[in-house]
């Protein structure tokens, strides 16, 4: 049914591969994640022309509604969160592709009329027999979703068409659960047409690490252990759980971001060059350092990881109860909000530099970054004043105020010889006015065209959670390493140890 | 002769005066630069039209824009100079963003010596983006376009088309090709041309393109050009020979097969209407007068009939240009549809 000729109209219109027609079926259609992003961002890249025209979106769902109800329940969501106004013109265009499916999702039935639905649109829409399945549920529902999928055949591709599934983080809950869900999904899909979302690699930031250490002789000549003496990754939020206590109790901040988004960003700074920016290269390369990360067990642990709970203390100056006293959080818990780590990464280019890592709730104030110290200079020519330089750091912020800085040192005018530190800034707001896009757009434009540059694949995710599991079971041997800090505070003593033995202090923010 | 915004500053001072403006803005002020926009007209009065075009764009496109206003012709050499800031609030936390302008007016020698006068002004590291307002001279010197990274033009309001056409190729093979060429005529006509593709990106509707017999095309008064760059395209795209011109043009397929596209005009956007005919099929891209929206339907033969809208651009020039500085990126498609568009303003023998 699919027609693998390029359309000669597409050349030179984008610099990216064009996404194909099909037909995307969104699990958990009336759940937040549909109504918040992505129909807000399929609605945009439909009104600028970046949707083909036969995309069709198929919400399959439990609760009894119909196709009108549920167009109209989409607009009202997307005219809340779209980043551009809805046009009602563009919107009535667009959600002439929405449909409506009812059915539980263990219900055989249910997948047999999808499968007769989609082959009507294959008819009347153009959709190419092409499949695009977003598991947009908890994963608790990944098996059953996923079993009816294959025994109805829908996740079997046919002739020259396609199909994918894109499956929501978390990915599993350790390596266990995890490697279990992927042989779930990759006895129905095989691995080059699954899409694992992290949705920080979406992020322009993100993407621009890539960019900024490959695309600039500057940096990349210099990162390395004979420049850079240590790394600090930090993603910190002054929210607390914020209602989703249920998952965050059994989650913690390590399975909950440390796992995926920081050891990510990990990958990012430390992968070597990549041999192509092909999806493959990208990710071998990125696979390679998280097998080069020293494994943490038993004591190592505990000299290597502090965790820690907020308690009760001051967010902008308004008071906030502590994590034991929020809504649906047991008052014994013992999980972590923060966690700070130092991790070794075993190969020649960082042999010797530290990474630490932190991510905590109920911080002063939010951001994510990415710090790279590099060594002082000798104390030859300037020690005489007895000044005391500071290293060069570049700081490359993910969130908010996305951007790039670089401090060094420079003379203060004068007759004297004084030195201070001076930031040469990038923002990229000051800069670029525009609005960027959703990384949601980025990512399903992706997964539309093929390109698994920016999904996680499945080696990486099992050996971040390899990693991970070290730590989760030495922390079960024992709590009397959990800590507290004061919510607001920039976290417990501990941590400023853990950095204090390399004669690290962290940034402050 | 209308006073350009800014402060009149010597020629020979004006870094020295832009610092002295920064020191006197106060405190909160951040100095931003992506590139040096410079914009050359040799049109009386240009600086204050494009003292506004500047203040539309560079809240989102931070720059040191120079404005140049030229009168070659004069027969005595004199240069004035005004600078000024504009200044943009940015994100909730109420700081400004600010970028510099200094608007030049420059008569006779001084007029031909943008090199010294006006490009010793730049920005040092950041590319040059050079906008030309008026027609292109012969390109008897090269050493002005090597300067320049991106040169941007409008061939919709030139007079011979097809003479400047000439010297575009010849501009760009001047360069050997590393300048960046990016006529904003070609640029407007990006959201129909995106629109054309997404109708064909349907696997079951994209054979329909190696049987297209017919093409209509209603531009606006003024935007012939506009209309003849997207046959250009098509033709380019689409494998079709020109064999004859004249009120319609007839081009040959790839098959061997005749085509015949035709023009009107009609108020509106510059491009409100598209209509190709296939053996079976009719495909469409309306723009309604006063719409923000292009309306594509595919009917007829076996297809499923299909309509949607995109979102459409304002035509306005700022609008274009900041999206073409935006988008950035060459544009490889262009030299070739100049080629065919061409050979249809001047008949074929």
């Amino acid at each position: 049914m699919s027609f693998p000729t390029p359309n000669p109209l597409r050349e030179g219109i984008a610099n990216r591969l064009a996404p194909e027609p099909c037909t995307l079926v969104i699990f958990g259609a009336t759940g937040d994640l549909t109504h918040r992003k992505l129909i807000p961002a399929l609605y945009n890249l439909a009104a600028e022309g970046s949707l083909p025209p036969a995309v069709t979106i198929i919400g399959f769902a439990r609760r009894e509604k119909t196709t009108e109800e549920f167009r109209a329940e989409l607009k009202a969501s997307t005219v809340r969160f779209s980043r551009t106004p809805v046009n009602d013109g563009l919107w009535e265009s667009f959600a002439g592709s929405i449909f409506y499916h009812r059915s539980a999702f263990d219900e055989a039935e249910g997948y047999d009329s999808l499968a007769r639905e989609m082959r009507e649109h294959d008819l009347r829409r153009g959709t190419g027999g092409n499949r695009l399945y977003y598991l947009a549920v908890a994963p608790d529902q990944f098996p059953v979703i996923l079993g009816q999928l294959n025994r109805s055949g829908l996740g079997a591709k046919t002739g020259e068409a396609w199909s994918r599934v894109i499956v929501e983080k978390p990915f599993g809950t350790d390596f266990k659960t995890s490697h279990a869900l992927n042989e779930l999904v990759s006895d129905v899909f095989p691995e080059r047409d699954t899409f694992r979302i992290d949705h920080f690699l979406g992020k322009e930031t993100a993407q621009n690490i890539m960019v900024m250490r490959f695309a600039n002789s500057i940096f990349e000549s210099l990162w390395n252990s004979n420049h850079i003496s240590h790394v600090q990754i930090t993603a910190a939020e002054p929210l607390g759980v914020e209602g989703r206590a249920g998952y965050y109790d059994k989650s913690g901040a390590m399975r909950d971001m440390v796992q995926n988004h920081l050891l990510q960003l990990l990958t990012l700074t430390a992968m070597e060059p990549p041999t192509s920016l092909g999806a493959d290269a990208i990710r071998d390369e990125k696979v390679k350092v998280l097998r080069s990360i020293r494994p943490l067990r038993g004591d190592d642990v505990f000299r290597h990881v502090v965790r820690a709970q907020y308690g009760p203390g001051l967010i902008d100056g308004k008071p906030v109860v502590g994590y034991r006293d929020e809504q649906g959080v047991a008052k014994d818990s013992t999980t972590e909000t923060y966690v700070a780590l130092q991790v070794n990464i075993d190969n020649w280019r960082w042999a010797g530099v530290p990474f630490f890592i932190r991510t905590a709730k109920r911080m002063p104030k939010g951001g994510t970054e990415i710090a790279v110290t590099f060594k002082s200079v000798p104390q030859v020519l300037f020690n005489q004043s007895g000044q005391i330089l500071d290293e060069n750091v570049l700081v490359i912020r993910i969130q908010p105020d996305e951007g790039v800085s670089l401090r060094m040192s420079a003379k203060m005018p004068g007759s004297a010889l004084r030195i201070e530190p001076v930031k040469m800034d990038f923002h990229y707001g000051t800069s670029f006015g525009k609005a960027t896009p959703e990384a949601y757009e980025r990512l399903l434009l992706d997964a539309m065209s093929g390109d698994a540059t920016l999904f996680a694949r499945r080696d990486e995710v099992e050996e971040a959670w390899r990693f991970v599991d070290g730590i989760e079971e030495a922390w079960k041997t024992r709590n009397d390493d959990l800590t507290f800090h004061d919510a607001g505070s920039w976290g417990p003593v501990a941590a400023a140890e853990l950095a204090g033995r390399h004669g690290v202090t962290w940034r402050r923010m | 002769m209308t006073a350009p915004a800014g402060i009149p500053v010597p020629i020979g001072a004006i870094e020295k005066e832009l610092g002295r403006l920064w020191e006197a803005s106060g405190e909160g002020k951040t100095r931003a630069s992506l590139i040096n926009l410079a914009i050359y007209s040799q049109e009386r009065d240009s600086l204050a039209r494009n003292s506004e075009v500047i203040r539309g764009i560079a809240g989102e496109h931070a720059m040191r824009a120079l404005l140049i206003e030229a009168n070659p012709s004069a027969p005595q050499s004199n240069a004035e100079a005004w600078i000024t800031m504009n200044c943009y609030v940015r994100g909730n936390k109420g700081g400004e963003v600010c970028s510099e302008q200094i608007s030049f007016r420059l008569e006779g020698e001084a007029a031909r010596a943008l090199q010294s006068v006006v490009f010793s002004h730049l920005d040092s590291d950041l590319p040059l983006v050079l906008w030309w307002q008026s027609d292109f001279p012969p390109p008897t010197d090269g050493r002005l376009w090597r300067w320049v990274d991106r040169l941007i033009f409008d061939s919709r309001q030139w007079e011979d088309p097809r003479g400047q056409f000439g010297i575009i190729s010849g501009i760009s093979s001047i360069t050997e090709s590393r300048i960046v060429l990016c006529d904003l005529n070609w640029a407007r006509s990006l959201p129909v041309r995106q629109s054309l593709a997404g109708i064909f990106d349907t696997p079951c509707i994209l054979p329909q393109l190696s049987s297209i017999r017919t093409l209509h095309l209603d531009h606006a008064p003024g935007h012939r050009t506009t209309a003849l760059l997207l046959v250009g395209w098509l033709a380019d795209r689409l494998d079709w020979v020109l064999k004859e011109a004249g009120t319609a043009f007839l081009f040959r397929d790839s098959s061997g097969k005749t085509l015949k596209v035709t023009f009107g005009e009609a108020e509106g956007a510059s491009i409100s209407r598209m209509i190709l005919e296939s053996e079976h099929c009719r495909f469409q891209i309306l723009r309604e007068p006063g719409s923000d929206v292009y309306v594509t339907t595919a009917e007829g033969g076996e297809i499923a009939p299909a309509s949607r809208m995109v979102r459409a651009r304002r035509e306005e020039t700022s609008e274009t240009l900041l999206a073409e500085l935006s988008r950035g990126g060459r544009h490889p498609l262009y030299l070739r549809a100049i080629g065919i568009a061409q050979s249809m303003i001047d008949p074929v023998p």
